[in-house]
């Protein structure tokens, strides 16, 4: 009798104790490891501020199939340990559904953790290649064309601007810069491009001019910068034009965003590159969710602003499609509610639907800067790569 | 308090400690370490192995820089040697983990050899830049030598395996890294009672002396630039079975750069400092997220505070410098002196 009477104490205290887990269970939890400080903070920040909004957008309106959304995150000063040990914390204290980590060497890190999880579906700033590839890493995604694909949209652009030019490449002898040497190449060919010169430059480096006399022989009619996020490309861009250079210039997403562009000066002028997403001040077009962005933040907001904007509604969209459809909020669940996504409006962020097949967005525009009217105007339509 | 520690014998007098005191206290904290994976969460004992692995690389540049006095700045080059030869250990040939860390530090300690040649010739900031100069080679390996280490896309690493257990959380790989570290600094605080000690501290202290003495410069530089990449290779592969990723970004300048401010804000020529320096320079940015993470409206307050964080962690390694050049152990001692007369005088 009394063993019967502990046993239902006991029980009872036990429901008592786990009447707040289920009611935090209710929760959609989101964590981050984003980078607010260290030599990635320009984007961190950015990123921090279009999830958060996003976030309060979907909760204001009643939270995902009811349940809210509780974001947090923690600053990584981009440092791959550090994102780590701010990922043990946060899925330690919170029953952790998305995430969002800042780097490449984060996102190869934590992918066995991940898959020995099964419960976390995680996306990033990481556009590398390699994570686009949903066997290696099956609870992964990008907001966004992978780094190949960026370039792929490019060469795209050059090929139907000018069939047959002259294509050339200059990039940071690092792992983002290596990237899509390789895609670079192939597609250059398979477009029937030339290429004239595949240029690498040590990562850092401030004096580039013995590369600026070996872009300048090679005389393309199109360079590509990639893996930098401004310098050296000024210093290419400056030097080549006084050397009556006609070469086009183009960089891809972490260099477009306007502010980084215009740091180009009268140079710039002309400057093109490839983005997945509007820009903040790009009216060409309908696009209701900007004008959100626009009424929530009048001054400008950064493209990784965007980005972290894009990734808040991906997330929310799996996990929205994965609770209508009864099932648990695991990795393989919210994966497969992702790529269940085709032909989503995304209010106009991205100029046209968008289909996930795999781990990316292969979808994005090019877009040219010009520097009269101190902005970035579309050059292109939008361009979808398979 | 502490009345009377008489020494009798020479092998009293060389003893690592010497009183009841201390030992009662090393078996408490010997304790501590045990039961520390069984209370501790997920993050806290991620943190303590990173801790571990980084206090057996500073105390292997302890070694070099500390006591020997030769400055380093390729500790994190020589991790990188270690880590990679763990990668490769364990991808290709699938050898045990305990033959795999030995291997990560034999082939560290082979590459410190070359690296210490100018050792002879160099010494103070030019050997230093020679130190940085080795560390830009072997990068320029990592990334290139795409046949052997996967080029910059690096090589993934499988867990480590004992008797068929993987392992792949902190809970267990903590049970791998702490021992081994604890073995290491027994290794290196032991070999100061020796004669290669008391040769590198002599060394140190006056090369051309400690030559008159009948100490042969070339043997025994040599032999500190060896141990102290064997601790670096050891400590890196233990990185790369922690981290399970190596790529030559891994192991960047500013992580030897790291270990060297360990050392010198925890004290350097001094064991207890190579570890005070390591845990201080790990976990007080963490520490320093904690502290925010408590203050109302924590998530703005990251944001408001994210770059005075990085002030504060800086002024405070500045703060240590100019208020206590011999670092934390130095702190450690005073503290210790205070309580070895307390209460009769304070």
């Amino acid at each position: 009798m009394k063993l019967s009477k502990w046993l239902t104490a006991l029980l009872a205290a036990a429901g008592i104790a786990s009447a707040p887990v289920a009611q935090a269970q209710e929760e959609v939890v989101i964590g981050g490891s984003i980078p607010m400080t260290g030599v990635f903070a320009f984007a961190g920040i950015g990123i921090n501020a279009g999830m958060q909004d996003y976030f309060k957008i979907v909760n204001d309106a009643g939270g995902i199939k009811g349940r809210k959304i509780k974001y947090v995150f923690e600053d990584t000063a981009y440092k791959p340990d550090v994102s780590v040990a701010a990922f043990k914390k946060l899925t330690g204290g919170n029953k952790i559904n998305l995430y969002y980590g800042d780097s490449t060497a984060f996102s190869r890190t934590i992918n066995p953790e991940l898959d020995r999880l099964g419960t976390i579906m995680m996306a990033g700033a990481s556009f590398a290649t390699e994570i686009n590839d949903p066997k290696k890493f099956p609870a992964q995604f990008m907001a966004g064309p992978d780094y190949s694909e960026q370039i792929g949209i490019l060469l795209r652009h050059i090929a139907k601007e000018k069939p047959k030019a002259k294509v050339a490449i200059v990039y940071s002898d690092s792992e983002f810069g290596r990237d899509p040497v390789n895609e670079f190449r192939e597609m250059s060919k398979k477009l029937g491009l030339t290429v004239a010169a595949e240029i690498q430059t040590a990562p850092g480096s401030v004096d580039v001019s013995t590369e600026v006399i070996k872009l300048r022989r090679a005389d393309p009619d199109y360079t590509i910068f990639h893996g930098y996020v401004l310098a050296p490309i000024p210093e290419f861009v400056t030097q080549m034009k006084k050397a009556g250079s006609k070469s086009h210039f183009m960089g891809t997403f972490w260099t477009m965003d306007s502010s980084t562009v215009m740091k180009m000066g009268e140079a710039g002028d002309g400057f093109m590159g490839v983005m997945p997403y509007r820009y903040y001040y790009d009216t060409s077009a309908k696009a209701p969710m900007l004008d959100k962005i626009r009424q929530m933040r009048p001054e400008y907001q950064s493209t990784a602003y965007l980005q972290g904007f894009l990734t808040a509604m991906l997330f929310t969209e799996s996990a929205k499609r994965t609770l209508e459809a009864g099932k648990p909020l695991d990795a393989k669940n919210l994966k497969a509610a992702l790529n269940s996504i085709k032909n989503f409006d995304t209010g106009g962020l991205i100029g046209v639907p968008i289909t996930i097949k795999g781990n990316s967005v292969p979808v994005g525009r090019i877009y040219r800067a010009d520097m009269k009217a101190q902005k970035m105007v579309p050059a292109s339509d939008w361009i979808a790569v398979e | 308090m502490r009345i009377g520690s008489a020494k009798e014998t020479y092998a009293q007098d060389g003893a690592l400690f010497d009183s009841r005191t201390q030992w009662a206290l090393l078996g408490v904290l010997g304790l501590a370490l045990l039961v520390f994976p069984f209370v501790a969460s997920q993050y806290w004992l991620y943190l303590a192995c990173l801790v571990a692995i980084n206090v057996a690389s500073a105390t292997g540049l302890n070694i070099l820089t500390g006591y020997t006095g030769q400055v380093s700045l390729g500790q994190a080059a020589f991790m990188g040697v270690g880590a990679y030869a763990v990668a490769i250990l364990e991808k290709q040939l699938g050898t045990p983990v305990l033959l795999n860390l030995l291997g990560a530090g034999g082939a560290a300690m082979l590459v410190g050899l070359v690296v210490g040649i100018p050792s002879l010739r160099v010494k103070g900031l030019y050997l230093a830049i020679a130190t940085i100069a080795a560390s830009f080679i072997l990068h320029f390996v990592f990334a290139n030598w795409t046949r052997v280490t996967g080029g910059t896309a690096g090589l993934n690493v499988p867990p480590a395996k004992i008797f068929g257990l993987a392992l792949d959380t902190e809970f267990r790989l903590y049970w791998l890294v702490v021992p081994i570290t604890v073995l290491m600094l027994a290794g290196a605080a032991n070999l100061f009672r020796t004669r290669i000690g008391r040769a590198f501290v002599a060394i140190r202290d006056r090369d051309i002396s400690a030559e008159v003495l009948g100490i042969p410069l070339l043997r025994y530089k040599l032999l500190s630039f060896g141990l102290s990449s064997f601790y670096a290779g050891v400590a890196g592969g233990l990185w790369a079975y922690f981290f399970r990723s190596v790529t030559p970004e891994s192991f960047p300048l500013l992580m030897s750069i790291f270990f060297l401010a360990a050392i010198i804000v925890g004290g350097m020529g001094s064991i207890l400092g190579g570890i005070l320096g390591a845990v201080f320079m790990t976990l007080i940015p963490e520490v320093l997220k904690l502290v925010v993470g408590w203050l109302p409206n924590a998530n703005e307050a990251m944001v408001l505070l994210a770059p005075v964080r990085t002030i504060v962690f800086g002024v405070l390694i500045v703060g240590f410098l100019i208020f206590e050049p011999h670092g934390l152990a130095e702190i450690w001692r005073r503290i210790r002196r205070f309580f070895h007369l307390w209460p009769f005088r304070s």
